[in-house]
């Protein structure tokens, strides 16, 4: 490999060398070893003639697959999976005979690809905890923090920071109770043979099926899975690549709902994404602060979501038994939709772990538009202290017309003023009106919201969702 | 002076939950925190490049030394500052055992409360704002005729929404009521009064005045309400060096006031415009605002530093 060829900016730039690692060849190879021997050894057990002497020269040799060595009986076969078996072969010299024996390629392909999916989606699941937890810990600290909240993307009612980020966290929780039934509901292929019928096996075991599928349930077993789907073809059913890559896909939609959030929010100036002190926001416009995380983020989105149709239609288009039209659309669409998964997860816990929150700047918004919001609350004043209710809105509206014009040329929200000055207001002491101003009162459950979600929703969740997790540490965000 | 070197972040291998102005908050496991105080500080809103030696273990250790003082005044989320027993209680941080030394803390995971707790004894900042606008703090009418940086006694208690540093955002006593329910509001009232009366009276004999501090409090897993972040540290409170209080004006900062020097006189004379990025800091002003912090701490517990060999 020269470095003038192209490689993948999943690779270089964004996924954690965790996620790499488990899509690299070097692990494909290691699980393909421990397939071989979980046959061997489930062979043996069920009396078939494999020698004791061959098992151990396989353990002896699971992690230390001589790659130069495959490639070249690649080059020769024009078949990576006898090329292995001969490389391996080669370094455990008493199993060459019986390495493979009754089995298909898919056998140690599909096992290992549903491995290699497991472990991916269970770091996945350890990185959206992660998430949530960050998210958490910023929804909770500013739970009642008033802020404008946005419909249209016009000025609304007030919410709080925290309350909104909570609709973030929910989508996230949401992907987790996805991500836990796609990993709970994951079977492994088993040994199946080359049409699905266990026909070779039933050879190897004399027409014994009840070792047949002793086999398929020991190897699962060996290898981590409860039990194997009940039927299939040549390959596990590839309707499971699509339910994994939609899995991930809601992530991403859950992470670019966040991401554009965070972009307009930005330029509203209320919410930053963390800068580091030397980062440089712009080559011409020094004093520039962009987003560009939160823009990351909602790029790679797009990418996954995207891809959620090619394993879709690879399920729909597969003839018969199977066909190998899956091969290459599957060795670029999974790992890619994995690869950048983990980034998005990376780059959103680092941006959530380190929101700044300028409160100045948020209050300065709702105070912009508190006097407007005050309006019925004072006309419920006005009215009580003997106000006519008809009277008194055509007086707040007639005013609040006349505010939000001057409003619109730069001049100060003046509505208190001229509303305590009128005589329709007489009878209402200001102090009492100005006291309306108060945006905490405008928040409506908001905090409570938050408080009720963590510990009726999440935590429960979290509790589900943490022993099939992979724990993820922080992982350094290249910026 | 010390040469143990300063740390600007932490980078442990566990997941990252917050990382503040100054400290860095670490998920372990579903029940437990790890705070790590760096040394960052930051002045005037922003956060200095250069950190300042020290300032990281005066934090975690004033915390854990109110933390244990005041255990019967109120339960806290802290379990140990003690580096050796982090890492007996959490194997995977023994390569870390540096790192941890004297800054780190676990403590125990709550949901926090949404309010600070502020307890004012001396009208100063954004409170002696509202002062000199309205004749109130939080809402409710002060005697005329204060001074800035006058006692108050009784203490007031000013809750505010969350804040970063410096930018409070006070709310009324009744609109934190209405949010969390009377009953808790009144709770929190108490033990903020209760935690401040203590601190202020052993600090005092020690020739510091907190004038201000804020508290936070979270909900443990069983529900129970305890003192949670940091307590009664120069920079969750103002800390004024006794012997030179004199209401009137504002007060110098026990810790910070030669940072604030300098960069004060850095803007005067055209150096720096108060926005990020910040300027470079003398390495004169790093050491005696790193000198300023561990006086402070030696005043308050009597106690040395413990610090990464």
């Amino acid at each position: 490999m020269t470095d003038d060829r192209y490689r993948s900016p999943l690779g270089t730039r964004y996924s954690s060398p965790a996620m790499q690692t488990l899509w690299g060849e070097k692990h494909r190879v290691v699980l393909w070893r421990r397939l071989w021997l979980a046959l061997a050894e489930g062979e043996r057990e069920l009396g078939l003639d494999i020698p004791e002497a061959a098992l151990v020269a396989m353990r002896a040799h699971l992690d230390d697959a001589d790659l130069e060595v495959a490639a070249k009986y690649e080059r020769r076969f024009r078949h990576d999976v006898m090329a292995h078996v001969h490389a391996f072969g080669d370094q455990a010299e008493a199993a060459r005979k019986v390495i493979h024996l009754g089995a298909t390629s898919a056998f140690v392909t599909d096992n290992a690809d549903l491995l290699v999916m497991r472990d991916g989606l269970r770091l996945v699941l350890g990185r959206l905890v992660a998430l949530l937890g960050a998210l958490e810990t910023f929804a909770t600290r500013y739970a009642a923090v008033p802020c404008l909240a946005y419909t249209h993307f016009q000025p609304a009612q007030l919410t709080t920071v925290g309350k909104r980020a909570t609709l973030w966290m929910q989508d996230f929780a949401l992907d987790v109770e996805g991500l836990c039934h796609v990993l709970e509901s994951l079977r492994f292929h088993g040994c199946k043979g080359t049409t699905g019928t266990q026909a070779s096996f039933l050879e190897l075991f004399n027409g014994d099926h009840e070792k047949v599928r002793e086999l398929d349930r020991r190897v699962a077993r060996k290898l981590g899975f409860e039990c194997t789907y009940a039927v299939s073809g040549q390959t596990y059913p590839r309707k499971v690549d699509a339910f994994v890559v939609d899995a991930l896909s809601g992530i991403a939609q859950s992470a670019g709902k966040m991401g554009n959030d965070l972009r307009l929010l930005q330029h509203e100036g209320e919410l930053l994404e963390p800068f580091e002190s030397e980062q440089i926001g712009s080559s011409a416009m020094a004093y520039k602060r962009n987003p560009m995380r939160a823009e990351r983020i909602c790029s790679l989105a797009r990418f996954v979501i995207s891809l959620q149709s090619s394993p879709a239609h690879t399920a729909a288009t597969q003839w018969l038994e199977r066909t190998l039209d899956d091969s290459a659309n599957r060795r670029l669409a999974l790992p890619e939709a994995f690869l950048a998964v983990d980034a998005i997860l990376i780059l959103a816990t680092n941006v959530a772990a380190g929101l700044e929150v300028r409160e100045a700047v948020v209050r300065r918004h709702v105070d912009e538009q508190m006097p407007f919001m005050a309006t019925e609350r004072w006309l419920m004043l006005a009215v009580a202290a003997g106000g006519d209710r008809q009277e008194l809105h055509e007086v707040i509206r007639r005013h609040s017309m006349t505010v939000a014009e001057a409003v619109s040329t730069g001049a100060p929200n003046d509505l208190l003023d001229r509303l305590g000055g009128d005589a329709a207001f007489g009878q209402v002491p200001s102090e009492a009106l100005r006291a309306e101003l108060e945006p905490t009162l405008y928040t409506g459950r908001s905090s409570a919201q938050v408080r009720e979600f963590v510990s009726e929703y999440l935590h429960p969740l979290l509790r589900r969702a943490r022993p099939l997790a992979a724990e993820a540490s922080s992982a350094e965000v290249r910026v | 002076m010390t040469t143990t070197p300063a740390l600007r972040e932490s980078a442990l291998p566990l997941p990252l939950l917050r990382r503040g102005k100054v400290r860095e908050v670490y998920e372990l496991g579903a029940s437990e925190l790890l705070l790590v105080a760096s040394d960052r500080v930051s002045a005037f809103d922003i956060v200095m490049r250069e950190a300042v030696p020290l300032k990281g273990a005066v934090l975690t250790q004033v915390s854990s030394f109110w933390f244990r003082k005041l255990a019967n005044v109120a339960p806290s989320h802290f379990i140990t500052a003690d580096a050796g027993e982090i890492v007996t209680r959490h194997r995977q941080l023994a390569p870390h055992s540096d790192v941890l030394r004297g800054r780190a803390m676990l403590v125990r995971r709550t949901t926090p409360v949404a309010f600070e707790c502020v307890v004012r004894g001396y009208l100063s900042g954004s409170a002696w704002q509202e002062y000199t606008r309205s004749g109130t703090l939080a809402g409710e009418a002060l005697p005329a005729g204060l001074l800035e940086s006058d006692r108050l006694d009784p203490p007031l208690f000013s809750p505010a929404t969350k804040a970063e540093s410096g930018h409070d955002v006070n709310v009324t006593f009744e609109a934190m009521a209405q949010a969390l329910g009377r009953s808790l509001a009144e709770e929190l009232r108490r033990l903020s009064f209760a935690i401040y009366t203590a601190g202020r009276e052993h600090a005092a004999g020690q020739g510091i005045i907190i004038a201000d501090t804020k508290f936070e409090f979270g909900y443990a897993q069983d529900g129970t309400l305890l003192l949670i972040d940091e307590v009664m540290t120069p920079d969750s409170s103002r800390f004024w060096p006794a012997d030179r209080y004199a209401p009137g004006h504002g007060q110098p900062s026990f810790d910070k006031q030669p940072l604030r020097d300098y960069l004060a006189e850095l803007r005067r004379a055209g150096g720096w415009n108060g926005e990020a990025p910040p300027p470079p800091l003398p390495a004169d002003v790093v050491q005696a605002t790193s000198a300023r912090y561990l006086e402070a701490y030696r005043r308050l517990t009597g106690a040395a530093l413990e610090v990464a060999p």
